[in-house]
């Protein structure tokens, strides 16, 4: 008895084992079905807009349907998202949303776990490199485009919408976009004797100088960790050199390049613009806004995504310097800076009712959802559903601001694997190491250089 | 239970076996619970480990790859050295600590429920965010660590950005954590026979020479069990380098499980996460055949 | 007289450790309490325990707060409970069966299987994670209302922690009581449950104050399992509000923390006179 029922559960773990290996072995090679519609969407024509849906669809309004939807935030942005739910439930009262939500805290390794079993929910917020690291074949997420009926894909820039366009497919629509700013505490540039916010690279060096002449050696006007540093970089020497970091699948920047970007972080650390590394992992803060020298205005600028400044501004023992500072233009053939999409959200291949689930994207992002919404998740990517959230007075302004100095500003396009995990982990990530190295001292400049341009083609081929 | 008393009763064969195999009969549930819920998980991640699996892309090699990678690579080479090292202050230090704390709190005491409650709040506090968070204060530049040692004159390192020190702030983390080592010291301590001692006292044995000649004898099968637990443990330490120092400074904290949440979960490179998770299975097997087989030199059953 | 001096010296001495290091043990929990009435400015500017401008606004968030009516922080302590429970008594259970088999017991591969049952021990679960969800998706018990495959498993003592734990302890018991038993006629199953088991329970409570423990701080387990809000244990509910991106208030998390640790801490406190009584219980005399 005992030996039929161990063998029959040996015979199922090995089935299941085998079935496990299959699926994850076709998985390697588009199906047949996946090739044909992305040969016809490339040959219908390959901008965002023009695409149509190859049969019309029409939202049931009649029938019970149940549709899940799951996101990732804090207390405000559940809020708004219940009351929105709430809000599409009273629209179409046949159609009923199960949320489910948590902390950032673990919510990738949930999501992505229940992605490879094709048990994520129906409707998704998702990060922008989800769709690249998640569906990199576009067999998780639907290609929005075929909803185009539903959803008003025109609410969208082009820019925004190619980003989400993955494996030939619309894979998300941008909930927001991002990039990155400067905030500055001005009550210390003030004791410093500075009154004007600094917008050019002589500004800083000279911010640095008075900063440690006036105020001591514990004082700076800039703090930057290693990623942040890596964009910094990007933004000196796409200005400088006017062209993109990396394009075509090819990082554009020779050797030489890329030295002289370092030796630029070398000479603010050098002229006490930015503390170095050292200093700063010594502080023992996991992020800036959780020293002690940001709150007591030790460290009085930092260079941050355009949705962070509540954060930073709430975390000041005296907020009244709090300032939204300017972009800087470290060279002349071009502004340089990217801007992405800091969220989208997707419907995922196993949703039964995608057609409903269109609706509901269409009526959180463009529709009276959007309202409610405001900028629980940035300030809103899509036209209509920003000119709802103001009018709504939904938008925070401080983050408004932020975001459309950062839009107007930044004039290149970025990467999707700028952003891999390989670069950017904070543990093993390449930038980590260039950066943490470089100012370490166990790497010159030029040794950083060929570590980073290595590890940046690395990234690259491998996901050519 | 296979007492060799005579047997007058005539046993059929099945019989005999079931006698001879007792102990089988209570494995059955285990048994169960290791096909049902172990033995896919388990074998699938070996399986997984002789390829290049993403679960969004599928695989496209098979082979020992990853294995070759893992032992040539430096980085990987250098992360398998610095658990090794981890491991080795860790376990030590914290087993001793916690049957230090035992011995004394197994003396008559005032308060002992409170102390031992007291002591045990580390543990309970687990990864909370709060650790985190007091930790670093503790251990910063200008931190309590760094102003106590100030008073006797001693200039402290940078812990967290020295490449040396850092580890051992890690390392201090755990051994802090000393609660569930400590409160198995107890149950064992509670289990040595007080006529034992009483025999000892009789004879002139001092405190010293009774902790070491009966009390550390009597209880070898738990400091035996946490050796074993404490080691497998500190092989897979996740928590406090994540939420402490991330690893750094310059990878000087990254341990293994850190490299393997990062293959699985952020680079989404299974197969070189089982690969690297089967490497420590197998360093840390081999320690444990090595703890067993020396078992017998100096832990005392009484079976 | 010189021996009284040096048995002082030697009272002062384990007092003076014990405090000592119990200021070590506890400062962390006083540092929580007293950050609970802080702003988040105050809680990063230093380890101090008191504040100028004390607040109660955590404490009112943390127990206010129900997210539309899906979940509030007592509903958040039922569902905890609600499958702590069952998973500690069936893990104490079913690893103490396991248990006796492994050490009373001699017979072919017993140390095969005990070698396959410690190396379980060995496998960090990141990547068991995807295998798991995989079998228990296949089993039908994602986001279950009965959270199965948080405590089904327990069932069947793959609890290799508990299990061996178990077995260290047993080996300790002299064998002439289950000998004696066994000649005035106890079966097997009675000596476990007759002699055993009571000799056992200090580290029976131990093995149950340790799941329970760890079972309560369990947050990947039921992040991964539950979807529906309104079942989420307290792990998850402690942590809903951080948002990493517009920051959040760190009063409210350590005040929400603290409050779900008291049940914890109440359990350890009341469980740890089990290890003395069983102890003088069962009497162990050599």
């Amino acid at each position: 008895m005992k030996k039929a029922i161990s063998l029959g559960v040996a015979a199922a773990m090995a089935a299941t084992l085998l079935a496990g290996c299959g699926t994850a072995a076709s998985s390697a090679a588009p199906s047949s079905e996946a090739a044909s519609t992305a040969d016809s969407t490339t040959a219908e024509s390959t901008a965002a807009s023009e695409a149509a849906p190859s049969e019309a669809h029409e939202i049931n309004t009649t029938d019970p349907i149940e549709l899940t939807i799951s996101w990732w935030g804090g207390d405000s942005r559940h809020e708004a998202y219940q009351k929105a739910l709430e809000a599409f439930h009273e629209k179409y009262p046949n159609i009923t949303v199960s949320p489910t939500y948590g902390a950032w805290s673990g919510w990738e390794e949930k999501q992505s776990t229940a992605l490879a079993a094709d048990q994520g929910s129906d409707v998704m917020q998702v990060n922008w490199n989800w769709l690249y690291q998640y569906s990199p074949t576009g067999e998780k997420f639907v290609d929005l485009r075929e909803y185009s009926d539903v959803i008003d894909l025109s609410q969208w820039s082009d820019t925004a919408k190619n980003a989400c366009i993955v494996a030939d497919s619309l894979q998300a629509v941008p909930i927001s976009m991002t990039g990155r700013i400067f905030y500055w505490n001005m009550n210390t540039f003030k004791q410093a004797g500075i009154e004007a916010v600094p917008t050019s690279y002589d500004d800083l060096i000279a911010a640095g100088k008075a900063f440690q002449e006036k105020l001591g050696d514990d004082y700076y006007p800039l703090a930057i960790g290693q990623y942040d540093r890596m964009i910094l970089m990007t933004f000196y020497l796409e200005s400088k050199y006017g062209k993109a970091w990396v394009e075509n699948n090819e990082c554009q920047y020779t050797e030489e390049e890329v030295v002289d970007g370092l030796n630029f972080i070398k000479s603010l650390e050098d002229n006490h613009v930015i503390p170095t590394r050292p200093t700063m992992i010594a502080a023992g803060f996991d992020s800036i806004d959780k020293s002690q020298e940001w709150i007591d205005g030790k460290y009085a600028g930092i260079f941050e995504w355009d949705s962070a400044p509540s954060k930073y501004q709430s975390a000041l023992a005296d907020n009244s310097g709090f300032t939204v500072g300017e972009e800087i233009k470290f060279g002349d053939k071009a502004n340089g800076g990217f801007s992405k999409v800091s969220m989208g959200m997707a419907i995922t291949k196993s949703c039964q009712h995608p057609v409903e689930a269109a609706a509901l994207i269409d009526f959180l992002w463009n529709g009276e959802g959007a309202a409610i919404m405001g900028s629980e998740c940035g300030i809103p990517a899509s036209t209509a559903g920003l000119a709802a959230a103001q009018a709504a007075d939904a938008v925070k302004p401080l983050v408004l601001e932020a975001n459309t100095k950062v839009l107007a500003f930044v004039d290149m396009p970025l990467d999707p694997y700028y952003e891999s995990s390989k670069l950017k982990d904070t543990t093993d990530g390449v930038y980590t190491d260039v950066f943490d190295g470089f100012s370490y001292g166990d790497y010159d400049a030029e040794e950083a250089a060929e570590i980073l341009l290595d590890g940046v083609s690395g990234v690259l081929s491998a996901n050519a | 239970m296979s007492s060799a008393a005579p047997k007058t009763v005539q046993r059929t064969p099945f019989k005999r076996w079931c006698d001879e195999n007792t102990g089988l009969f209570f494995l059955i549930p285990w048994i169960l619970g290791f096909l049902i819920f172990k033995a896919y998980p388990f074998a699938s991640s070996l399986v997984y480990s002789f390829t290049d699996l993403n679960f969004f892309k599928g695989i496209s090699q098979y082979g020992v790859m990853n294995y070759v990678e893992i032992f040539t690579s430096r980085k990987t080479v250098s992360v398998l050295l610095t658990t090794v090292k981890y491991a080795f202050i860790t376990v030590p230090l914290k087993l001793v600590f916690a049957l230090f704390i035992a011995y004394i709190l197994n003396f008559k005491i005032k308060f002992v429920n409170l102390f031992r409650t007291v002591y045990y709040i580390p543990s309970i506090l687990g990864g909370s965010v709060a650790i985190a968070v007091l930790w670093r204060a503790l251990f910063k530049d200008t931190g309590v660590v760094n102003t106590i040692l100030g008073f006797f004159g001693i200039a402290g390192p940078d812990w967290l950005a020295d490449k040396t020190w850092a580890l051992f702030v890690i390392c201090l983390l755990r051994v802090w954590q000393f609660g569930s080592a400590m409160v198995l010291f107890l149950a064992a301590l509670k289990g040595v026979p007080a006529d034992l001692y009483e025999a000892a006292t009789i004879d002139g044995a001092s405190k010293t020479k009774q902790f070491f000649s009966i009390t550390v004898p009597m209880i070898t099968p738990v400091i035996f069990y946490n050796l074993v637990t404490q080691i497998a443990q500190a092989f897979q330490e996740f928590n406090g380098p994540y939420i402490i120092t991330q690893g750094g400074p310059r990878n000087a904290t990254t341990l293994v499980s850190l490299l393997v949440y990062n293959y699985a979960f952020k680079s989404n490179e299974m197969g070189m996460a089982c690969a690297l998770a089967w490497v420590m299975f197998i360093a840390v097997a081999l320690l444990t055949v090595i703890a067993f087989t020396s078992q017998k030199h100096w832990v005392y059953y009484a079976d | 007289m010189k021996l009284s001096t040096a048995h002082k010296i030697g009272r002062f001495f384990q007092y003076f450790v014990l405090i000592l290091v119990g200021v070590i043990m506890i400062y962390p929990l006083v540092w929580m309490v007293g950050a609970t009435f802080k702003s988040n400015a105050e809680i990063f500017a230093g380890i101090g325990f008191l504040t100028a401008n004390p607040t109660l606004q955590g404490y009112i968030d943390a127990v206010t707060q129900n997210y539309g009516g899906d979940i509030s922080i007592w509903r958040a302590f039922i569902n905890t409970y609600s499958f702590v429970i069952p998973k500690v008594i069936f893990t104490v259970i079913s690893s103490v069966i396991a248990a006796y088999g492994f050490s009373r017991f001699k017979f072919k591969g017993r140390d095969m299987l005990f070698g396959i049952m410690i190396s379980t021990l060995f496998l960090p679960q990141v990547v068991l994670n995807v295998p798991q969800y995989l079998m228990y998706n296949s089993f039908g018990w994602i986001n279950s209302p009965f959270y199965l495959p948080l405590w089904v498993p327990t069932l069947f003592a793959t609890e290799t922690y508990f299990v061996y734990q178990l077995v260290q302890f047993m080996r300790s018991i002299p064998h002439d009581l289950d000998e004696a038993a066994a000649i005035d006629g106890c079966g097997p199953v009675k000596i476990l449950y007759k002699i055993i088991a009571p000799m056992l329970s200090p580290s029976l409570v131990a093995c149950g104050l340790f799941q329970f423990m760890w079972s309560c701080n369990d947050y990947m387990g039921p992040l991964l399992y539950v979807q529906t809000p309104s079942k989420y244990p307290m792990s998850i509910f402690v942590k809903l509000s951080m948002d990493a991106d517009s920051g959040f208030n760190w009063n409210r998390i350590l005040a929400l923390s603290l409050i779900s640790i008291i049940p914890q801490l109440v359990v350890f406190f009341c469980a740890q006179d089990a290890f003395i009584d069983g102890i003088s219980a069962g009497a162990v005399k050599g």
